[in-house]
């Protein structure tokens, strides 16, 4: 006999070997909380939006600071501004209307695009958040440098010295020593994650679509 | 409302609830994980079943939910469930017990089938609960030729293990 065939004759018996749970006991889950990843995707997904808004209002508050030079007007400031939350407004809306779309009653397959194309809304919009903040530290590091005592005493040291390049040069490399510790800390924290948390979803994905290539 | 839609679906489920009991089984491999599994199907099929309009039968449209919940959305949780009697309930395989050698190659079936992807297990159990292929491409996703080879493949990989 086929060993399917045997396996079904006996999973056919297995009707009154399972517990059978009472109505209250039904009743009383339906009443707890899910812990399905999807409620997870969500939370964090939430969390990146209210941590970028964040971060985005804190670059904004010291570029105020830096307001004496006349940054409030500084029109590249105030269009990247109104350009961030711009971004952020449709990214929100894109993220909010694909996991409307997530339904259990949807083939696995198509359940699990939708999962993870909510996802991918998040990620593009870290990635945009990423860019504007090395944009963003760029645009304000000649502000800063001007504004700060200390650097403005060293500039003053370098251009009589004439090590001005120098000086420039040793700025731009601990800027980028810095974003690019920054960036991969989180980039890290990302992957860690979703690694745990997708990582099941994206080998049953794989698993399927491996079968439409074969 | 609330009240006749939550008593209406309680009332389903338990006539229905072996159908969650046999994904669980397949799904899981001890009893602290099934009840936990059975939990978030049960939940899924609550925050699903507003939209449940009658037209399909209400065991098909459990099928869909409830594997979508353990290859998709279940998420492993160490929550207690209060059930006493359900705890203390051991599944064991059923066999004629004249026949050891039949009961011995399904004690090796059953543990064949565990040690299958997720996907493979979502078409065995269709597959055991006498689904056609066009019902399981329908509820995974993929094309009926492609539910047929995966299927075969399974098969193959069964008597493999049943004869090493």
């Amino acid at each position: 006999m086929d060993e399917l065939e045997l396996l079904k004759k006996d999973w056919k018996k297995e009707d009154k070997v399972y517990p059978k749970l009472s109505y209250n006991e039904i009743y009383n889950m339906i009443l707890s909380k899910s812990s399905s990843i999807v409620k997870w995707i969500f939370i964090i997904s939430m969390l990146e939006f209210v941590f970028w808004l964040f971060i985005s209002f804190g670059l904004k508050a010291s570029g105020f600071n830096l307001e004496l030079d006349g940054m409030e007007q500084n029109f590249g400031f105030i269009a990247i501004s109104i350009f961030s939350y711009a971004i952020l407004a449709y990214f929100f809306y894109r993220f909010y209307t694909n996991y409307k779309t997530i339904n259990t009653t949807d083939s696995a397959k198509t359940l699990m695009e939708n999962i993870l194309k909510t996802r991918r809304t998040v990620k593009q919009y870290v990635f945009f958040n990423l860019f504007v903040l090395v944009v963003g530290v760029a645009y304000m590091m000649p502000y800063a440098i001007k504004q700060d005592e200390s650097s403005r005493a060293l500039l003053e040291t370098a251009q009589a010295n004439g090590e001005l390049f120098k000086y420039y040069a040793g700025i731009a490399i601990v800027t980028i020593i810095g974003l690019a510790i920054a960036i991969s800390v989180l980039l890290l924290f990302y992957w860690l994650i979703y690694g745990i948390l997708l990582k099941r979803l994206n080998r049953n994905y794989y698993e399927l679509k491996k079968l439409e290539v074969e | 409302m609330d009240k006749a839609l939550e008593h209406s679906f309680v009332e389903l489920l338990e006539k229905h609830q072996n159908i969650v009991h046999k994904v669980c089984r397949l799904y899981t491999n001890n009893q602290d994980a099934h009840n936990d599994l059975f939990q978030e199907i049960t939940i899924q099929l609550w925050k699903a079943y507003p939209k449940f309009r009658g037209d399909a039968k209400f065991s098909t449209w459990m099928y869909r939910v409830g594997l979508n919940t353990a290859i998709t959305l279940y998420r492993k949780s160490k929550r207690s469930i209060k059930t006493q009697e359900f705890e203390s309930v051991q599944f064991k395989i059923k066999s004629e017990p004249y026949d050891d050698t039949e009961e011995q190659q399904l004690k090796q079936l059953y543990k064949g089938v565990h040690q299958l992807n997720d996907i493979e297990k979502a078409l065995v159990f269709l597959y055991l609960e006498d689904k056609n292929y066009s019902e399981i491409s329908e509820t995974l996703g993929i094309t009926e030729v492609n539910a047929r080879v995966k299927m075969n493949r399974v098969k193959k990989k069964l008597r493999t293990i049943l004869n090493p």
